[in-house]
């Protein structure tokens, strides 16, 4: 704790008065000038609790001693009291410009300064007090900012994590490729990404458009309730095994119904929304609730032009694949059902890109449920 | 001889300055230091030799030296002295030299009569 009164007076007699009345009670630190006051204040800074400053000495004189110290930053931190036999108020006024603290006129009363000295050193040290405890509160916070953000990243794992799995399950039970899921994910990312160029009112940020390309892992995610003579039939399906295999989007989002509790809402909604609604169709002619316009949420109308997309440009073995501008041409004049007219003029927008991504990827997966369903 | 009539014999006030640090002996010993204050000597060189700025400095000093002792006479002259000197050298400098130098060998002389007649 700062202890210490460094008294500045280059005339003797009443450094040893002041020092007299204070030794007490504080340790005393004596300088004959403005020279050693500084230099005292340099290597000692931390232990003066107040310092007494005459005004008139020779060479570096009281004015000058505020001048440094304010440059050096140490007036918000050492309270000074000026001591003199000034009588003058502009001198007065001179010094409270350079924010000292107070101004002792001579002659010294023994209980007066005590007094003054013992306020402004217990303010001060009441200020120093605050601002230290003020910046230990402003760490802890930040630490547990840091504590937080480590945590929302576990969290943000955790929700990807969950639709991964989701994800890998579907791939294993249809025995389509993992490409397809990772087709459709690249699909809708480049799409999503273009809409809000345009249509600012989807409200489509990039935390948004970062959960549905995620999410849309999970489109599929109701076939693991069909049975395998249907889901995994060679040929067309019959007008009731048609009806079993479209339920896999009402199923779909039974399942995550079910799990929504362990894992963070915005993941389990989104989700939801693409496994229900990925094959309705804008004009209210798909399934599973004939949900027609902007009625279909945005994720699901994203992920459903990604999906028939892929299906298009994959090789079946009943089906050879269409080509990239085929398959582009059949989703523009409806052939696999209406998509919203925005979505569609950015799809357009981003032709190449899709193609450029379909190259990437073998074609050699499984798309045949997607195209039977969807495509006349 | 007191403390007490000594300040009185030179025009000091010894009431307020005891009331002010409280202890006779502490006055006696702070009124004693004063004999060893170089600062009258310096006043004169300075004004001998023109140097107003240092002059000033010192009869500054004085004052204060005064006003914490309770040395009134002597406080009352050097005070006008300081403010004939703040700015340079204005006129009656000389002639309030010698009031400060008249109250000042009064202060001297009484101090050292009173040391002198202490026992031991």
């Amino acid at each position: 704790m700062r202890n210490t009164v460094l008294i500045v007076d280059d005339a003797e007699l009443n450094r040893e008065i002041l020092a007299e009345i204070l030794g007490n009670e504080y340790n005393i630190m004596l300088a004959e000038d403005g020279k050693v006051a500084l230099q005292i204040l340099e290597s000692n800074h931390e232990d003066i609790a107040v310092l007494l400053l005459d005004l008139n000495m020779p060479e570096i004189d009281g004015f000058d001693v505020l001048k440094e110290m304010q440059r050096r930053d140490l007036m918000n931190r050492i309270p000074v009291l000026i001591i003199s036999g000034e009588t003058s108020l502009n001198v007065e006024r001179k010094c409270f410009e350079y924010n000292i603290s107070d101004f002792i006129r001579k002659p010294f009363d023994n209980t007066l300064v005590r007094r003054r000295v013992n306020n402004i050193v217990k303010l001060f040290q009441y200020q120093n007090e605050l601002e230290d405890t003020v910046s230990m509160q402003t760490k802890e916070l930040r630490e547990q900012y840091q504590l937080l953000k480590k945590q929302a990243e576990k969290l943000h794992k955790r929700n990807t994590d969950i639709i991964d799995i989701l994800g890998t399950v579907v791939e294993y039970r249809d025995f389509e490729s993992g490409e397809h899921v990772m087709r459709v994910k690249g699909f809708t990312k480049i799409l999503a990404q273009e809409i809000p160029k345009d249509y600012p009112e989807y409200g489509l940020t990039d935390e948004i458009i970062e959960v549905i390309v995620s999410a849309s892992a999970t489109h599929d995610i109701g076939k693991i309730a069909i049975p395998d003579n249907i889901l995994l039939k060679p040929g067309r399906l019959t007008d009731e095994e048609f009806a079993c295999m479209k339920s896999h989007t009402t199923r779909g989002s039974e399942i995550l119904n079910n799990i929504k509790y362990i894992w963070d809402e915005e993941y389990a909604q989104v989700s939801y929304d693409i496994c229900r609604h990925h094959h309705e169709r804008y004009d209210g002619k798909g399934y599973p609730d004939g949900l027609a316009g902007e009625d279909i949420p945005i994720a699901a109308q994203i992920v459903s032009i990604a999906d028939v997309y892929d299906a298009l440009v994959s090789e079946r073995v009943y089906k050879k694949a269409f080509s990239k501008d085929e398959a582009f041409q059949m989703i523009i004049n409806g052939k696999c059902g209406v998509f919203s007219p925005k979505l569609l003029k950015c799809f357009s927008r981003v032709k190449k890109e899709f193609e450029e991504l379909a190259d990437r990827y073998s074609t050699s997966g499984s798309a045949q449920q997607v195209y039977e369903n969807n495509c006349e | 001889m007191t403390l007490r009539e000594c300040y009185d014999s030179f025009g000091g006030n010894y009431e307020e300055v005891l009331s002010r640090l409280m202890d006779d002996k502490r006055v006696q010993r702070f009124a004693f230091k004063f004999l060893d204050d170089t600062n009258f000597e310096t006043l004169c060189e300075c004004l001998k030799n023109g140097n107003y700025e240092d002059a000033f400095r010192a009869a500054h000093t004085i004052k204060g030296l005064c006003l914490n002792l309770g040395f009134e006479r002597l406080r009352v002259s050097s005070d006008e002295l300081t403010e004939a000197l703040r700015n340079g050298k204005s006129d009656g400098a000389e002639e309030l030299l010698e009031k400060v130098r008249a109250d000042y060998i009064e202060v001297i002389t009484a101090l050292k009569e009173y040391q002198e007649q202490l026992p031991g």
